[in-house]
This record gives structure tokens, sequence and C-alpha cells, in this order.
């Protein structure tokens, strides 16, 4: 019995000890219209308040809504001056906007607003403002360059289909250069692993079911970008019952019914991620496959509205789908 | 013989007390489902939602005017009414399983789970 004392409290010491090795440290803080919130381990005094002002920082150059925005101006005079980010990041956009021939489009805008997605006063607009505001949607009119860009009369850019990506990749560097290895960004839903769990083992990302509250599945993550795009946080029933979501395809001014409900783009840059879950919402399931075909430099997890999900070949394996669920999974095949 | 009857003993025991501490550690992570009701970056209230047994509902007041009404349910927490414009907070519906936060914006208000994350590390939506 006296053998046994000593082995049990060692037991008990490695079973309780090792959990605590290395504290988390979070920075919770709102920015770009939504709550974001950063887990990481290690980094040096103040790490949080640097995370808040570079987010802070890039929402003053591109918010739609401050009126001292570098965009805001842009859009009020037809013509500004950019700081170098933002012509960096606009010009990034524009070439996403092209690579998804318009699925993606900056000018989108003015039909947003018009749908009341902007201010929360939701409304159908008429067949004829429609129509005229279409006429003012259009990436290829959108000029950059030499720090400066400039928009036809009644144009209006917003980089908000892009901008959550690209500060995750941001802030990521910045964590990064002050020696922190593991960290998780949820910047409202788009989600930036730093190498992984301090237990070495990747981040497990949930995906959220966008027909109901739970999940849909898991995936994990490693130094990468997983960007989400549905119809399920932002939209409004109409007088016909009829649901209209925030996501408007640029080509009609409509909000995007192509067959998708969600759509998670996981990928090593998350600016072209969280484009391009936007994009391949717009342009429905077989679209999103033959363009993901055509390149292969990317994951992704499409959601049917006829409960299937649709993943690549590199998620076979990876993601783990909901015990329990409704929803059928098919791996894209390689044809 | 008597000292290999010893040890068949000591192992025995400590294969017991080993598997005792592992019901015992997962069992707790299971029960961490606590959430934190954050308005304007201050914890107002922490809910262990295990121990909710029946549904009860909270006014929580806006800094700048308005109020949520935050709905606590055996297992579960949602916003179940809010005067806010857009209304998200009280679509994002129930959090249950503690991967996503429920966020009003205009309100400032956010319900998170507290302490260490269970299942998934983070929500992607």
């Amino acid at each position: 019995m006296k053998k046994l004392i000593p082995a049990v409290l060692l037991l008990a010491l490695v079973l309780t000890s090792c959990s605590s090795l290395r504290a988390e440290k979070t920075a919770d803080f709102f920015a770009m219209d939504t709550y974001m919130s950063v887990k990481y381990y290690g980094g040096p005094d103040g790490e949080s308040e640097k995370l808040e002002t570079a987010a802070a920082e890039l929402e003053k150059k591109l918010s739609v809504t401050k009126e001292d925005s570098e965009i805001a101006r842009l859009n009020r005079d037809g013509r500004a001056k950019l700081s170098g980010e933002t012509e960096k990041l606009l010009t990034g956009a524009l070439d996403l906007c092209r690579e998804t021939e318009g699925a993606l489009d900056v000018t989108v805008y003015p039909a947003v607003r018009a749908w009341g997605f902007t201010t929360g006063e939701h409304r159908v607009p008429d067949k004829d403002e429609i129509d005229g505001i279409v006429g003012k949607i259009g990436y290829g009119n959108v000029t950059v360059g030499g720090g400066e860009a400039a928009l036809p009369d009644g144009y209006m850019v917003d980089l908000g289909a892009v901008a959550k990506g690209y500060l995750g990749d941001k802030l990521a560097e910045i964590l990064k250069e002050d020696g922190v290895t593991s960290a998780l960004l949820d910047l409202g839903g788009n989600i930036r692993a730093v190498g992984e769990k301090p237990d070495g083992s990747p981040w497990r990302i949930a995906v959220r079911d966008p027909a109901g509250d739970g999940v849909i599945g898991t995936l994990p993550l490693r130094d990468e970008t997983a960007a989400t795009s549905g119809g399920y946080e932002r939209y409004f029933v109409d007088e016909d019952g009829e649901i209209r979501w925030h996501i408007i395809d640029p080509a009609t001014g409509y909000p995007a019914k192509a067959g998708l409900i969600s759509v998670t783009v996981i990928g090593k840059d998350g600016l072209r991620c969280d484009g391009l879950s936007t994009a391949l919402f717009v342009m429905g399931r077989e679209k999103s496959v033959s363009f993901w075909r055509e390149r292969r430099d990317f994951e992704m997890i499409l959601v049917t509205d006829d409960g299937k999900i649709l993943i690549s070949p590199g998620l076979s394996g990876m993601f783990e789908p909901e015990k329990g669920s409704s929803y059928s999974v098919e791996v894209i095949g390689n044809d | 013989m008597i000292k290999t009857k010893v040890w068949i003993g000591i192992i025995a025991l400590v294969a017991a007390v080993c598997a005792a501490l592992t019901v015992f550690i997962f069992a707790g992570r299971r029960k961490g489902r606590t959430v934190e009701i954050v308005s304007d970056g201050k914890v107002v209230m922490t809910v262990d939602l295990d121990r909710v047994t029946e549904e009860t509902t909270y006014d929580i007041p806006a800094p700048g005017g308005g109020h949520n009404l935050v709905t606590v349910a055996p297992g579960k927490i949602c916003v179940s009414e809010a005067d806010c414009p857009d209304k998200t907070c009280v679509r994002m519906g129930w959090l249950s399983d503690g991967n996503a936060p429920i966020v009003c914006l205009p309100h400032k208000l956010v319900i998170r789970p507290a302490g260490g994350s269970q299942g998934a590390d983070a929500e992607a939506r």
C-alpha cells in the first residue's frame, strides 16, 4: 500500500498539470459592423490593443458609412486619393471581380442599399428602380492606380465582401511578427487560423447550418482562412412570403437565388476566400463546381437548397458531417 | 506468488484511478456550458446552461437606449425579442453548442461561451 500512494499522486499530477502550460489570451472588440474575437497564446503585453487598433484603422479607411473614410469620399465625390493599403485592397478585389466574371462585384452596393440591408429598413424595390440601379453596377468602370480611384456618376464601391478576409491575414501577420505561433481569429464568422492549437492538433472549425440552429459539420484548419457566405443571418420575408437575403446578384439586382444556401471557402489567401464565398453563392452549384475544377487552389463546401453538402476532394476525410444531420454529403468528382 | 498478487492489485488500482480520472475530466469538460451576457463590453450576467431548470426571460437594457429580451432555457439561450433595427440577434436563434456568439451590434450585446471552448474552436458563418 505504501508504494501505491506516491504512484497515484504522481499520476494525478501528470494528468492535471499539462493543461495549464500556456495561458490563453483573448481580444474581443466590435469593428466593421461585426463582433471580432481573437484567442492567442503567448505574445507581448498590449497585443490585444494592437489588434483592435489595426482593425479600427482599416475600418476608418474602408467604411462606406463613416463620412471621412477613403471609400466614402470616393463614393461621394466620384474620385478620391487612396492610401497604399486601400489601393492594394481595391486592386485585389477588382482582380477577383474579373476572375469571377462579375459574380463578385464591388459596385453592387446601390442595390444592397435599395433593398434596405444597409439600414435594416427592408423593402422590395419596384422593377424600374432595380433596372435603374443595375445600370450603375459594373466593376469594369472603376479605375484605380497611381494612388487614386475614380467612379462614374452614381456608382458606389463597398469592399465589405473582402475586407474581413483581408483583415484576418493582416492581424495574423501582426501576431506572427510578435512571436505568436498559435491563434484563432473569429472576425464575425470569418475564421483565420495561425498555426495550430498549442497541443499540436489543428483548430477545429464548425460550419453553421444555414437552415437551422446547429452546425453541418466540422473541419480542421491550420494557417488558413475559412470564409462562409449564406443568406440566413441578414434577410427578410417580403409581403408575398418570399425570403430576400442580403447577397445580391450584381447582374439582376435581386437577391441571388442559384440553388445554394451557404458557401464556405477554405484557403491561404483571406481576401480571396472571403470574396469567393460570395461569388460562388451568386454563381450557384454548376458554375461553382466548374470554377473550382479550373483552379483547384482552394477547398469549398457548398450547401444546396435541396439538402446536399458538396465538398471538394481535398476535404474528403477532413470534413466531419454532424452526427444525425439530414444532409447528404457528396464529394465533387474530378471529371 | 504473493508479490505477484500485490503487483496485479497495484496495476488494477492504478488502472481504475486512470479510468475514474478520465471520466471525471471529460464529464467536467462537457459540463462547462457556461455563457456570459456582455453589454457594452461588461459582463452583466453569467449563466450555466446545464443548471437552468425552467425558461426565464431577462430584459437587458442597451447603453444608448433600447433593449433585448434574453431567454434562458435548459441547455440553451437566445435573444427572444429586441427593438434594434435589424433583429439579426433574434434570427441567430438558440445558442446551445457553444461555437458562435450571439451578437446584437446596434445594442452592443454579446452572448458568448465563457471559458474554454466545447466541441469546435470557432464557427464559420
